[in-house]
C-alpha cells in the first residue's frame, strides 16, 4: 500500500510513492515541457510496469498544475505547494525553522515554529532567480544545467551581476562576458545575485533562523547552496530528495485524507495508454468570456476548469463532438 | 442629454452621488458594464504603459461608453479629507484618458475637493453649468445626490466563519471581481469570512494612524493602515490580506507600514497585474488559509504569536 504524490510544476513533473511510514519508495522526475498531460502519462507508463492500481491507496497533487493533475489521476487531496513543502520538510526534521524553495517559476520562503507554518512569502510578478531562468542561462553559456553549480564552486572570485530582474541580469552577464571574465566567475556572480535577490525580495522582513532546508529543483545547484550559506552565515541543508519534496508532501496529505474518507479516488494506471487531451473554448455565458478547458479521456470529458463562475467546474460527462472546438 | 459614467476606480464607492446628481439634472445615465474581458483588454491597449491596472481598466470603461453618450464624467478626485490627498494618478486621470483615447465626447474633468459641503458644491456647480442647468436645479440635485450617498453603505462584514480576515486595499481592487479574479468569492469559498474598512469608524482609523511618526499624506494610507491595525487588535480578525495592483506607489508605503507595526500578524500580499492565470493567486490564498487554520486550531496551548 503506497501513497502517491504528483507535483505538476512549470518545469518538472515529479511523482513520488511513499509507504505507510512516509518513506520514499519510488521517485520519478520528468520535464513538463509545456505538456502536463503527457508528462503524467509518461510517469504512469513507468509506474504501471512495477505497480498495480490496488497498490495505491491514496493520491494527491500539488504544484501550479495541481488542478489538471487531479482531474486526470483522480486525486484525494489537491494541495498548494506551500503546505505540501512544509509537510514534507517537517517529516525530515520537526525542528526546521526555515524552508527555502526555488522551483521552475516560483520561489518561496516558509517560516516555521514548533512545526507550524508561521509565515510565508512567494515571489511577486518576477521570476528572476528561479529554475527556468537558470536553465536559460545555462543554455546560453553552453553548460549542462547539471554542471552549473560545480562551475560556480570553481571560481575564486565573483563578478557582480545585477539580480533584480532576469532581463537586466542577462544583459549584465553578457556585458561581463564581453569584458573577458571567465564563465566560472560569472556563474558564481549570478548565484550570488540570485541569492541576494531572493533574500531582499522574497525574504524581505523575515528572520531566517537555522535549521534551513533548501528544496526544489534549484537546490541541485551547489553554487546556490554555497551562496546562501555565505550570505546567511550558517549551514543550509539540502534534503536527499530535494526535488521530490512537493510530491512527497502531497502524498502525505493524500494519505491523511483517505484515512478520513476511507477510500481513494485514484483512477488507476490505465490512463497511461488512454488518449487524454484538452480542448479550450471561450465560454459565451457572460461578458467575462472565460477560456474554459475541457479534459477528455478517449472521447469522454473527465473535467472542466478555467471558468470564473464555476458553471463548468466539477462537471463531467459529455462526449467529444467531432469537428467542434 | 446622455451622461456617461465609467464604472471604474472610485465608482464603486461614489456611484450613488454621481448617478443621482446627473439624473436629477434630467440626464440619461449611461454606465459602463462591469469590467469584462473586452473592457480589460481595451484598457490595457489604450492606456499609457506606466499606469496601474485599475487606471488602465478605467480607460477600457471610458472606451466602452464613449460612443453612447454626449458628455463623459471623468472624476478628478483630489481630496476626500482635509489635509490629505488621494492617489496622484487620480489628479491626472482626465489628461491620461483624453490623450490616450480618440473620438471622445465632451468631458467634465473639474477637480473634486470633497472636503466640505462648499468645496464639493463648487464641483457640482461647474458640472451642472456644463449641462446648462440653473443654480436652483443644481442645488436640488446636489442635495439629493448627497443624501443618496449617505444612505449608501458599501463594505463587507461577514459573520459565521471560523476564520476571519481583514481584506485591505484600494476599494476598486477589492470590489472589481474581474480585476481581482473573484477574490471575495474565493476567500469565502476557502472558508474565510471578510471584513472591510468601511465598517470601521472613521474616528478609529484616524486614531490608529496617529501612532505613525507623521500624519499620512494620502487618504488611502490612513484608511488601510488604520483598518489593518485595528483589525489585528483583540482578535477581531485572524489575518490580513492586502490586495494591491502592481506598481502602486501608495500601496508600497502602506504595506511596509503595516508590516512594521504588526511583525507577527499573518499578512498576505496579493499583487494584481495583467495576468489572468489564477494559479498564483489560488496558491497563495490556499496556503494562507492552511497557515491560519494551523495557527488557530492546532496549537491552542502555545502562543499564536512569534
Amino acid at each position: 500500500m503506497y501513497y502517491m504524490g504528483v507535483d505538476l510544476g512549470s518545469v518538472s513533473t515529479d511523482i513520488a510513492l511513499i509507504d505507510k511510514n512516509h518513506d520514499l519508495v519510488e521517485k520519478i522526475y520528468l520535464r513538463t515541457r509545456g505538456n502536463p498531460i503527457k508528462a503524467i502519462q509518461e510517469g504512469f507508463k513507468i509506474l504501471k510496469n512495477k505497480y498495480d492500481d490496488s497498490d495505491i491507496s491514496a493520491a494527491g497533487t500539488t504544484g501550479s498544475g495541481r488542478i489538471i493533475a487531479s482531474a486526470i489521476i483522480g486525486a484525494d487531496a489537491v494541495k498548494n505547494e506551500i503546505t505540501a513543502h512544509a509537510m514534507a520538510a517537517l517529516e525530515i526534521d520537526k525542528d526546521v525553522k526555515t524552508i527555502i524553495e526555488i522551483g521552475g517559476q516560483d520561489s518561496k520562503i516558509i517560516i516555521l515554529n514548533n512545526g507550524i507554518v508561521r509565515d510565508f512569502a512567494m515571489n511577486t510578478v518576477c521570476a528572476a532567480g528561479t529554475g527556468s531562468f537558470l536553465d536559460r542561462q545555462a543554455e546560453r553559456l553552453d553548460i549542462p544545467i547539471e554542471e552549473f553549480g560545480d562551475y560556480a564552486l570553481k571560481a575564486d572570485t565573483s563578478v557582480r551581476i545585477a539580480g533584480r530582474c532576469a532581463v537586466f541580469a542577462e544583459s549584465d552577464m553578457i556585458h561581463k562576458q564581453q569584458l573577458g571574465y571567465g564563465k566560472a566567475e560569472i556563474i558564481r556572480g549570478l548565484c550570488d545575485a540570485l541569492v541576494r535577490n531572493f533574500l531582499n525580495n522574497v525574504g524581505k522582513g523575515k528572520t531566517i533562523l537555522p535549521k534551513v532546508l533548501f528544496q526544489g529543483g534549484v537546490a541541485a545547484n551547489k553554487g546556490m547552496k554555497a551562496a546562501f550559506e555565505n550570505e546567511l552565515g550558517f549551514e543550509v541543508f539540502v534534503p536527499e530528495n530535494y526535488s521530490m519534496m512537493g510530491a512527497i508532501g502531497a502524498a502525505i496529505i493524500a494519505g491523511d485524507q483517505v484515512k478520513k474518507t476511507g477510500r481513494t479516488k485514484f483512477r488507476g494506471f490505465k490512463l497511461a495508454d488512454n488518449n487524454i487531451f484538452s480542448r479550450s473554448f471561450d465560454c459565451d455565458g457572460c461578458p467575462n468570456r472565460c477560456e474554459v478547458v475541457k479534459i477528455y479521456e478517449n472521447d469522454a470529458i473527465i473535467g472542466y476548469f478555467g471558468d470564473r463562475c464555476t458553471r463548468w467546474t466539477g462537471k463531467t460527462g459529455g462526449f467529444l463532438r467531432l469537428h467542434s472546438g | 442629454m446622455k451622461v456617461g459614467i465609467p464604472k471604474g476606480l472610485m465608482y464603486c464607492r461614489y456611484h450613488p452621488f454621481l448617478v443621482t446628481f446627473f439624473s436629477e439634472l434630467g440626464a440619461r445615465i449611461i454606465v459602463s458594464e462591469d469590467t469584462n474581458k473586452n473592457i480589460f483588454d481595451t484598457g490595457i491597449k489604450t492606456c499609457v504603459d506606466d499606469a496601474c491596472l485599475p487606471v488602465k481598466v478605467f480607460h477600457g470603461h471610458v472606451d466602452s461608453i464613449k460612443d453612447k453618450c454626449d458628455v463623459l464624467v471623468i472624476p478628478r478626485i483630489m481630496q476626500l479629507q482635509k489635509n490629505e490627498y488621494i492617489c496622484p494618478k487620480f489628479c491626472g486621470l482626465p489628461e491620461m484618458v483624453l490623450n490616450s483615447l480618440d473620438d471622445l465626447p465632451a468631458a467634465i474633468t473639474e477637480p473634486i475637493y470633497a472636503t466640505s459641503w462648499k468645496n464639493l458644491y463648487s464641483w457640482a456647480k461647474t458640472a451642472g453649468k456644463f449641462l446648462g442647468k440653473s443654480n436652483n436645479q443644481i442645488k436640488r440635485a446636489f442635495i439629493s445626490a448627497l443624501n443618496e450617498q449617505k444612505k449608501h453603505k458599501t463594505g463587507i462584514a461577514d459573520t459565521g466563519y471560523e476564520i476571519n480576515i481583514a481584506l485591505t486595499g484600494h476599494p476598486y481592487n477589492i470590489y472589481d471581481s474581474f480585476l481581482n479574479m473573484n477574490l471575495v468569492k474565493k476567500i469565502n469559498s476557502l472558508g474565510m469570512g471578510i471584513m472591510t474598512a468601511e465598517f470601521t469608524e472613521e474616528g478609529i482609523l484616524y486614531q490608529e494612524a496617529e501612532n505613525l511618526y507623521k500624519r499620512p499624506f494620502w487618504t488611502f494610507v490612513r484608511e488601510n493602515y488604520g483598518f489593518a491595525l485595528n483589525g489585528a487588535k483583540g482578535k477581531k480578525t485572524d489575518g490580513i490580506i492586502y490586495v494591491s495592483s502592481f506598481n502602486c506607489g501608495t500601496d508600497s508605503v502602506i504595506i511596509e507600514l503595516i508590516k512594521n507595526s504588526l511583525p507577527d500578524f499573518p499578512f498576505l500580499i496579493l499583487k494584481l497585474d495583467e495576468h489572468t492565470g489564477e494559479a498564483g493567486i489560488n496558491t497563495r490564498l490556499e496556503a494562507f488559509r492552511d497557515m491560519l487554520e494551523r495557527r488557530l486550531f492546532s496549537d491552542s496551548h502555545i502562543s499564536t504569536l512569534g
